[in-house]
């Protein structure tokens, strides 16, 4: 087992790299790796529970909440979810809030780090 | 030894940075609409992305699919990877990663 580091900074809703991150954890997890997840800029959309699934429609809330399920960590830009309004009760449960200082201890402390920039 | 995977996400031209990249051992693997390199010519061309001397080329077969191609519309140079084939890429095969 190794340890994968992701960090995605992604675009908004529908963003294809958001998505392909979220797949690419569970393809690492189904490895039995072990995966870490910082969640910056507009990906802090994620830290907000309750969004609907429309048909059509890009949803990952379900994904995420299964790979949080599986022992993924996954943590958002504290800073990046206050200035877009997302607060701490907002965040779906096992989701963590932390500073830019926790993205920078896993990447030093991973095997592998892929750091995925805006779009 | 640097062994290096870049990630190709665009069909944007992404050269400048892409040609400036050296590596001991690179792999480029294209993903979203980077899928694009693996399947489409230009004036009866290859695109200049599979042209970097010494790389092997992957390209993930779910963006793919999700653009209406199959591994038949691929580039003879290029291998037609699953998420988990990415997963050992990365872990097995490439040393670090950048995403283009």
């Amino acid at each position: 087992m190794a340890v994968l580091t992701i960090g995605a900074f992604p675009s908004l809703v529908g963003s294809m790299t958001l998505d392909f991150s979220f797949k690419l954890a569970e393809a690492a997890i189904a490895k039995g790796h072990k995966v870490n997840f910082w969640l910056s800029g507009n990906a802090v959309m994620m830290a907000k529970k309750g969004q609907k699934a429309f048909k059509d429609y890009s949803h990952i809330e379900k994904r995420m909440m299964e790979l949080l399920g599986k022992g993924v960590e996954i943590t958002v830009c504290e800073a990046c979810a206050e200035a877009r309004g997302y607060h701490k009760e907002d965040t779906p449960a096992g989701m963590k809030r932390a500073s830019m200082d926790w993205y920078l201890a896993k990447t030093f402390n991973s095997e592998r780090v892929l750091h995925i920039g805006g779009e | 030894m640097m062994k290096l995977a870049v990630f190709l996400s665009d069909w944007r031209r992404t050269e400048d940075s892409y040609e400036r990249i050296k590596a001991d051992k690179l792999g480029v693997i294209l993903v979203g609409n980077g899928i694009y390199h693996a399947v489409m010519k230009e004036g009866g061309k290859d695109s200049p992305v599979l042209s970097k001397a010494g790389a092997s080329f992957y390209v993930l077969s779910d963006d793919l699919e999700t653009r209406g191609f199959s591994a038949a519309n691929v580039n003879t140079k290029v291998k037609v990877v699953s998420y988990g084939d990415v997963v050992d890429l990365i872990m097995n095969d490439y040393e670090k990663t950048a995403w283009l």
